[in-house]
């Protein structure tokens, strides 16, 4: 495998090259894809400051992003070759060291804009303003609380994903990195009373953080090494170029050349959600649900997989980089199916199939087949998008009911059918159902596996399919089909009250004060327009997105993405693989609608005869408890950390504190008490103490001193 | 040259002082005495064997010496006042005669004016003046503060500490003195002549009647005489005239000469001190009067606060408006 | 006159101190200087303490008439002028102030006059 990442050496830096040495000035009306969203964001504030309690922040948010989008496609439209568009100055040091060395730094704030950019903007513009379009529905209740915070969380992640997507040097993308981040965190904690919102907001953060420090020395790194952040510039200095020329010492860095791909990496398993550190993606559900399908299904999670696809010429400098990727996307995705395999909550199930399919995406980029992970990238974002907002419709509707053990017959109920139908085609796709784009895409994928010889890694992919169409189907056919049942929510609207959470009894018989009336009985409602609209327009995105693979490739072929070798074409794909892929995907359905479908019991009952056999006992419980790698980084990190931190808290209280603060500020005070009876008024006594200090000085100047002089004169050097 | 002994000494008269200080049995004290003034003699002794000579004291010397550090003793072990100020005349007068001995006649007689004439007269009075009043218990009775010393075994460390010091730098520092060379002294007696023009032309006119000083005289020592120029009597050149023996100035002289000629400041300054020192004393001395926030603000031509004008206390009340103003009473 | 030219005669002899008698009179001056501190250290009526430290003065007084016949420099004797001076001035400052104090407390204890103590705390 090594040899076939080596022969992709040189072919694909050609293309590179090619990509990055014609760069063009771009035109600066570019700059509003960025201006848009913080206009937006810094009119959601001037609405919340206002307390103007109406849908206006959510609509001032749409329209921005909508322009925005607009922008986007008319920069599509007249885009030629890579452009680099400059819009402020932000870092431009030049220096000259002490030895006539010259260095510079130089970061602006300025686009560079290939394909690859633009396919990433496109959906990512997009699909944000249909998400927030449904969030103004969604987020109805909050009107009169948080809905302005809500959309101000919402610019500032479209903001921050421009930048990072948009982004001319490293330092712009590790800006909008943590810009995401940072939206992420407002957003998952969006339900601040809510103490496991906020809990797994602080995870997201925190895990985030070792990857985003991975990502920093990575920046930094290819500074030191290559002193520039640019990606390609007209003077031809740009770090694209640099690597296309081979002009830099590869044996002068050593490590710290061939560290760079491993932190990127590292960045990126921690954006993207892949082992070891995805454990905050499936609590980040604890979000609004269109945040969790904008945020953490379609758009920012990928851009681990933008970043590797875009560094791809940076990702070589090792030849084991790739392949730790490809085999660290290929166990997430397993580990992650098989977990989603066991919950019965909607929109946790998404998020570990996301986490899995984004293990496929990492598959894609580290087979070497870029165009395999776009592809699914973009057919993932609107398929996982359908899903999460359908799943989202059900939580609104529901009262924010998301057990699958709980609703059934959704397709049958009066106004569900939009939502029913379009999760069904979201499945397909998930599924990867035969002629789906899920299906084309995984296909691209998994050929490529089967073409650069890894066979283990390629049927352990098929199993993660096969599962993946099980627990996809598991949900459609549990929720949607069946006979009519259901119970409602704990939750007046499908994420958590928080204001009557904690009494969730009397919540319920207490009349909302914010609700509408529709929400007020125990009855669910249906999604209306905004909701149904975004999620049609959607599914029909989806649906088109399966025709677009040669679109798709055309970009990532002209960006400094391209792979250009020999094993990348379609014809080394072999043919089975598609067949095989197909037969598994309807395999998978077919195992989902025996056991959730057709006999419901049956489910149970193979459930409770694994539990009953001790050899096989373990299996249910572990993945129902997610293979306790939560628990086992509680034990293994956290719980240390927390010792350690109590250690050092202890040792700064009663060390640091009273040892050297306090005691330094006791030791005079001691020292005074202790003198203190020296001082008892009595004249004679002062007395007696200055004849004694007279004699001792006496003492030490005439007595002393001879005998001190010498060793006095050897200790101070003589001077005296 | 080992002064242990002396220092040995030196304990011994600490011990001793000790004993005599502390309030105890007659026979006790008058053993400390005895041991104390044997270790003041040894210490004598020892310092003289230290320094090489045959250890013999001047017998005057060790006669004054000794009454001055018995009467010190006594001064500092006495329970009356009255006594003690006694004791001090005493140790005054046999300082005088040290002083004597030490050829400084002036001042052995001013410290004897000064000191046992003036100053213990104070003393006196005020002892007179701050007596107990009689009445309790018997009207001889002393107060208990004369008699029980307070810590007299620290004082009595402290004061061995500072001796044993006082005894090592005499110890190691007096043999390292230079010795003065009594013909280069009596030369520099004889200089402060020249200062005395007055005194000096009368010695002249004395030796050689009618002859004239010369301007810029020059007392020199030739031979043991000293001899000054001048011009005689019916001669134009300056010549030698020998000084007489006893022309040579005596103590009186030759302090009131340094003390003008060499520390005319300070001698302005000592009159400051006791001026001001008397200021001082006039200032104590005056009954005191305490004034009240009203008074003061009288006094200094502000009218009274309000709110006692209105309601008098009872401090004021007393004080009453028929109060002599604070200005009349001084 | 005669006696007085004889006495001039007997001084006119002049002989500087030896250092032993130098050592004897220093010693003295040290054994009255200790005993003065003593005093002052251990006597509690204000009077005598302050007779005590004339007493020192007086050991002062010796030391410097000693060295003064030992270098044959008048200077000493100048300088026990003013440890007069400043004797007499303090003699009648402090006993001003011992008369006031005796007034206020109708003592000479020494240690009545303690207000600047420290109190102890615990």
């Amino acid at each position: 495998m090594t040899e076939a990442v080596q022969l992709s050496l040189g072919s694909g830096w050609l293309a590179a090259v090619d990509a990055a040495r014609s760069v063009i000035a771009g035109p600066s009306w570019a700059g509003w894809i960025l201006w848009l969203p913080l206009i937006s964001l810094v009119l959601c504030g001037v609405c919340a400051a206002l307390k103007i309690h109406t849908k206006l922040p959510a609509w001032i948010t749409v329209g921005s992003l909508a322009i925005s989008f607009v922008v986007i496609v008319a920069l599509y439209m007249s885009y030629r070759q890579p452009m680099e568009i400059p819009l402020l100055d932000w870092f431009n040091l030049n220096w000259r060291s002490n030895d006539g060395q010259a260095g510079s730094f130089v970061a602006g704030f300025a686009f560079y804009v290939d394909k690859l950019t633009l396919l990433w903007m496109l959906f990512v513009t997009g699909l944000g303003t249909l998400i927030a379009l449904y969030a103004s529905e969604y987020m109805e209740p909050d009107v009169k609380r948080g809905y302005a915070r809500f959309f101000a969380g919402i610019s500032v992640f479209l903001f921050a994903m421009s930048c990072l997507v948009l982004a001319d040097n490293l330092v712009m993308l590790y800006l909008g990195w943590e810009g995401v981040g940072f939206a992420s965190y407002w957003l998952i904690g969006y339900y601040y009373t809510r103490p496991s919102a906020v809990a797994a907001a602080k995870k997201a953060f925190i895990v985030n953080r070792i990857g985003d420090l991975g990502l920093a020395l990575g920046i930094w790194l290819i500074y030191y090494n290559f002193g520039t952040v640019e990606y390609a510039n007209a003077q031809g200095t740009g770090l694209f170029q640099i690597l296309a020329s081979g002009s830099y010492k590869h044996e002068a860095g050593g490590w710290s050349i061939q560290a760079i791909p491993f932190l990127l990496m590292l960045g990126a398993f921690g954006k993207s959600a892949q082992i070891p550190l995805y454990v905050w993606l499936p609590d980040a559900m604890e979000g609004p649900t269109p945040v969790s399908a904008l945020i953490h299904a379609a758009t920012m999670v990928t851009a681990g997989v933008y970043l590797l696809a875009r560094m791809l010429p940076v990702m070589e400098l090792h030849p084991a980089a790739l392949p730790t990727v490809a085999w660290i996307g290929g166990l997430t995705a397993l580990l992650a199916a098989t977990i989603g395999m066991a919950q019965y909550d909607i929109k946790r199930i998404w998020a570990y199939s996301t986490v899995s399919q984004l293990g496929f995406m990492f598959v894609g980029v580290g087979v070497l087949t870029t165009y395999g992970a776009a592809f699914h990238v973009f057919t993932h974002a609107f398929f996982k998008a359908v899903l999460f907002l359908t799943g989202g419709a059900v939580m609104h509707g529901f009262a924010g009911q998301l057990d699958i053990r709980k609703i059934s017959g959704l397709r049958h109920m009066p106004g569900w059918q939009i939502t029913a139908w379009t999760m069904l085609v979201g499945c397909l796709c998930l599924a990867g159902f035969p002629l789906s784009s899920g299906f084309f895409s995984k296909d691209e994928i998994l050929a490529q596996v089967f073409a650069v010889h890894r066979p283990w890694l390629g049927f352990m992919l098929l199993f993660t399919a096969l599962l993946t169409a099980y627990y996809t189907f598991r949900v459609w056919f549990r929720v949607c089909a069946g006979p009519v049942s259901y119970e409602m929510g704990e939750e007046h609207h499908g994420h958590g009250d928080d204001h009557h959470h904690g009494k969730a009894d009397t919540g319920h018989k207490a009349p909302p004060r914010h609700a509408p009336p529709a929400h007020v009985a125990h009855q669910p409602h249906p999604p209306r327009f905004a909701i149904n609209f975004v999620l049609v327009v959607i599914t029909v995105g989806a649906i088109i997105s399966t025709f677009s693979g040669s679109w798709v490739m055309d970009k990532v072929s002209h960006s400094s993405a391209a792979v250009l070798h020999a094993a990348d074409s379609h014809e080394h794909h072999p043919g089975w693989v598609p067949w095989l892929a197909g037969t598994i995907a309807v395999a998978g359905i077919v195992v989902a609608w025996h056991f959730h479908l057709a006999s419901r019991k049956s489910a149970d009952a193979l459930r409770a005869r694994l539990l009953a056999n001790p050899l096989t006992r373990w299996l249910p419980t572990a993945m129902e408890n997610k293979w306790y790698v939560d628990e086992f980084y509680e034990w293994m990190i956290v719980t240390p950390l927390w010792i350690f931190a109590h250690a050092l808290y202890l040792f700064d209280r009663y060390v640091i504190d009273l040892l050297f603060v306090d005691g330094v500020a006791r030791l005079p005070k001691w020292m005074g008490r202790s003198f203190q009876p020296l001082q008892n008024g009595v004249l004679q006594s002062y007395a007696v103490l200055m004849a004694g200090g007279v004699g001792l000085a006496i003492l030490l100047v005439v007595v002393l001193m001879p005998h001190l002089r010498p060793w006095l004169i050897g200790f101070f050097g003589g001077g005296g | 040259m080992d002064p242990t002994l002396a220092y040995f000494a030196i304990v011994l008269g600490a011990v001793a002082l000790y004993l005599v200080l502390r309030p105890g049995s007659r026979a006790i004290k008058a053993a400390g005495a005895i041991l104390g003034l044997g270790a003041f003699a040894w210490l004598l002794v020892e310092a003289g064997r230290l320094l090489g000579a045959d250890g013999r004291p001047e017998s005057f010397f060790l006669i004054f010496s000794v009454i001055a550090v018995a009467s010190a003793v006594r001064l500092i072990t006495h329970p009356k006042p009255v006594y003690s100020a006694l004791y001090f005349i005493m140790v005054v007068l046999s300082s005088a005669a040290l002083f004597l001995l030490l050829q400084a006649e002036f001042m052995a007689f001013a410290l004897v004016i000064v000191y046992a004439g003036a100053i213990l007269i104070t003393y006196m009075f005020v002892l007179m003046l701050a007596q107990q009043a009689p009445g309790a218990g018997r009207p001889d009775a002393q107060p208990e503060y004369d008699i029980v010393p307070r810590e007299p075994g620290a004082a009595a460390f402290v004061g061995f500490i500072m001796l044993t010091l006082l005894s090592y730098m005499v110890f190691t520092g007096a043999p390292m003195l230079p010795v003065s060379d009594p013909q280069k002294a009596q030369a520099l007696i004889w200089d402060k002549l020249e200062l005395m023009r007055g005194e000096l032309q009368a010695m002249v006119e004395r030796v050689a009647p009618g002859s004239r000083l010369v301007d810029k005289p020059d007392v020199r020592m030739m031979d043991d005489v000293a001899a000054v120029q001048a011009i005689r009597a019916n001669q134009t050149e300056p010549s030698w005239i020998v000084l007489p023996a006893d022309a040579i100035p005596n103590n009186v002289q030759l302090v009131g000469v340094d003390l003008v000629w060499k520390f005319p400041v300070s001698l302005e300054l000592a009159g400051v001190i006791l001026l001001m020192a008397m200021f001082g004393a006039v200032v104590l001395a005056r009954k005191q009067i305490e004034l009240g926030e009203d008074e003061v603000r009288e006094a200094a031509g502000m009218r009274r606060l309000a709110l006692h004008a209105d309601e008098p206390s009872e401090h004021q009340a007393s004080a009453g408006p028929g109060r002599p103003r604070p200005g009349d009473e001084s | 006159m005669n006696w007085a030219a004889d006495s001039c005669a007997f001084f006119a002899a002049v002989q500087p101190l030896g250092q032993l008698a130098l050592s004897h009179y220093l010693i003295t001056s040290a054994a009255l200087f200790a005993i003065g501190l003593i005093g002052f250290l251990s006597r509690r009526n204000m009077i005598i303490m302050f007779l005590c430290t004339e007493l020192m003065f007086q050991a002062a007084a010796i030391a410097m008439i000693a060295f003064s016949r030992f270098h044959l420099d008048v200077s000493g004797q100048v300088f026990v002028i003013f440890i007069l001076t400043v004797a007499a001035a303090e003699a009648a400052l402090a006993l001003g102030l011992v008369v006031l104090l005796y007034r206020r407390r109708e003592t000479l204890n020494a240690d009545v006059w303690s207000e600047l103590r420290e109190t102890p705390t615990p």
